[in-house]
């Protein structure tokens, strides 16, 4: 692993050519959590009355803001990085200068990670004017810590998927396959405990399932004894995606 | 004699199955400008991308400045400015940011970088354009950012992968120019192009390559003397009649070879066959001096190159 504080000029890149479509993200990410918390919060919400002895909003938020850090990263590594490697070929310039392959990934993964913490705090700010927040202000800057770490994660694994991937298509059997399925079974919109025992097993594996609950601890200010297994499944898989996907990636810039 | 800035031998490349440099040697001295010149496929962009350390090599020995070349090797690219063959301008920055950035990448410190761009702007007449788009320019600009880019780091050493491949002759001589004058300011150059006319305007040593290999090297004029001689005549006739034809001018100490519909005579002295030719009253005929073209074909064929 070359790296070197050049992933930072990587991730500036990023941020001078980000503000020619800084107001259509704002639009489109604020989109998002506005849909989620009507219809879930807001329409589904009037019948799903109280979770865990507080009003559903309370469940709710928590879930989807991590759930559109997740979203966004995601998207940003796959789409954004993938124009930038075959359509501009902005890696092939960047390698040959003392910018390393594995610099210039990790940069791009910096930079889905901050994206993700985009929609995540504009979905914080639409949340606030409804009312909820984490417990402390603290609470908050650890949401703010886990929110930034769940983002490298999602990046990380779309770096994974981007480096196998021949055309765009590609993508969809991860966005469909993976992606989707983890938001409808990591109980962000309802609590697992209906499920039967082997989509209960079967959520453990996913590393959404693990940010939302962390989120939600964070955003109670309740500790419960199976954080601690939250935080290392998290921190084993983000480990393993980052290694996994700057590997793989560099495996493909550089023939 | 100079110093050797890049030194080869033996150099490899392959890719899977397909061998795309195969055992080469050759030294590139400092100061000079040293041309791969070969068809489509022959090894050069492969070759230059090992001594600009973005591609490893696979066997042999390649050195530059006495470090050896790997991608790892930051100290090298430190100290390359590299044109490259495609267009790999950052399209989502303006001119102006495409160089600021760049800068960046290479530790230049703001203040310096900010007139580093404004110097190279000039350099490759493109000060009115610094707020535009990548997408507003045409081609020939686009590959004059290329130049500057290259530049940003006051480079010992360009790297300029066929620099002037679709440009128009008004933009290729303006490179052609800001190339010469890099390499009066003692940069080497090292470059890689299929117009043969390219090479002999800029390069003091080249080498011609094919299928991975090095057919020959040396300087452009000695290579055409020694391969061709001074003169070509070309003659266009039916393919019955060479042998009446090449009867008839055998004393001329011409060598001769047919391809397609074209009889080709090579010579180091043309008159006499000129004057036969006159004499014979052949209308479908060119006598022209010999060019590197003239070598390159010889040495790799006249057939398609796939």
């Amino acid at each position: 692993m070359n790296l070197s504080y050049r992933i930072y000029y990587v991730f500036l890149r990023n941020l001078i050519s980000y503000k020619r479509f800084i107001f259509t993200t704002f639009l489109v990410s604020l989109g998002q959590p506005f849909f989620y918390l009507i219809t879930f919060g807001v329409g589904m919400g009037a019948y799903m009355g109280f979770i865990g002895g507080r009003p559903y909003l309370y469940f709710l938020v928590p879930g989807v803001l991590i759930s559109s850090v997740m979203m966004s990263s995601t998207f940003e590594c796959l789409y954004g990085t993938f124009v930038k490697m075959i359509h501009e070929k902005l890696y092939d310039s960047l390698i040959a200068t003392p910018v390393s392959a594995e610099d210039a990934i990790a940069g791009d993964i910096a930079w889905g990670a901050f994206r993700g913490m985009i929609s995540g705090t504009l979905m914080l700010i639409v949340s606030a004017f409804m009312g909820i927040l984490p417990v402390s202000f603290i609470n908050l800057l650890l949401l703010m810590v886990l929110m930034m770490f769940v983002g490298v994660l999602f990046s990380s694994l779309s770096m994974i998927v981007t480096s196998y991937s021949p055309n765009f298509d590609f993508f969809s059997y991860y966005t469909e396959l993976v992606v989707t399925p983890m938001l409808f079974f990591s109980g962000v919109f309802f609590p697992l405990d209906k499920f039967p025992g082997w989509i209960q097993s079967l959520s453990q594996f996913m590393p959404l399932t693990h940010a939302v609950n962390i989120s939600r601890a964070v955003y109670s200010g309740t500790t419960s004894p199976g954080l601690a297994f939250n935080f290392l499944v998290l921190f084993v898989v983000e480990v393993i995606a980052f290694v996994g996907g700057v590997k793989l990636m560099k495996r493909r810039l550089i023939k | 004699m100079s110093k050797v800035l890049v030194a080869a031998k033996n150099l490899t490349k392959k890719f899977k199955q397909l061998i795309a440099v195969n055992g080469i040697s050759f030294e590139i001295h400092e100061g000079e400008c040293f041309g791969f010149l070969g068809p489509n496929g022959a090894g050069k962009t492969s070759t230059v991308k090992m001594i600009h350390c973005v591609s490893p090599v696979t066997s042999g020995e390649l050195t530059v400045g006495g470090t050896p070349a790997s991608i790892n090797n930051r100290k090298i690219k430190m100290n390359v400015g590299v044109i490259p063959q495609e267009i790999t301008l950052d399209i989502d920055l303006t001119v102006l940011e495409n160089l600021m950035v760049f800068a960046n990448f290479f530790d230049i410190p703001k203040r310096q970088a900010k007139e580093r761009v404004a110097d190279l702007l000039k350099f490759v007449e493109l000060e009115g354009k610094k707020n535009s788009k990548i997408d507003e320019l045409s081609t020939g600009m686009k590959r004059r950012l290329l130049v500057a880019r290259a530049l940003l780091n006051h480079p010992r050493m360009i790297i300029a992968d066929e620099p002037t491949t679709g440009l128009d002759p008004q933009a290729r001589h303006l490179i052609w120019q800001r190339l010469r004058q890099l390499k009066r300011q003692g940069a080497t150059l090292i470059l890689t192009t299929q117009y043969m006319e390219e090479a002999q305007q800029l390069c003091d040593r080249i080498v011609i390559m094919y299928k991975g290999k090095i057919l020959k090297e040396g300087i452009p004029e000695r290579l055409i003397e020694d391969e061709i001689g001074k003169e070509v005549i070309e003659i266009r006739i039916p393919k019955e009649e060479d042998e009446k034809l090449i009867h008839l001018l055998s004393d001329s100490s011409c060598g001769h070879e047919r391809v397609g519909d074209t009889l080709y005579f090579y010579c180091k002295n043309g008159q006499d066959l000129k004057k036969k030719v006159v004499d014979l009253k052949l209308t479908n005929f060119l006598n022209r001096p010999a060019t590197l073209e003239d070598v390159f074909l010889k040495l790799t064929g006249r057939s398609l190159v796939e």
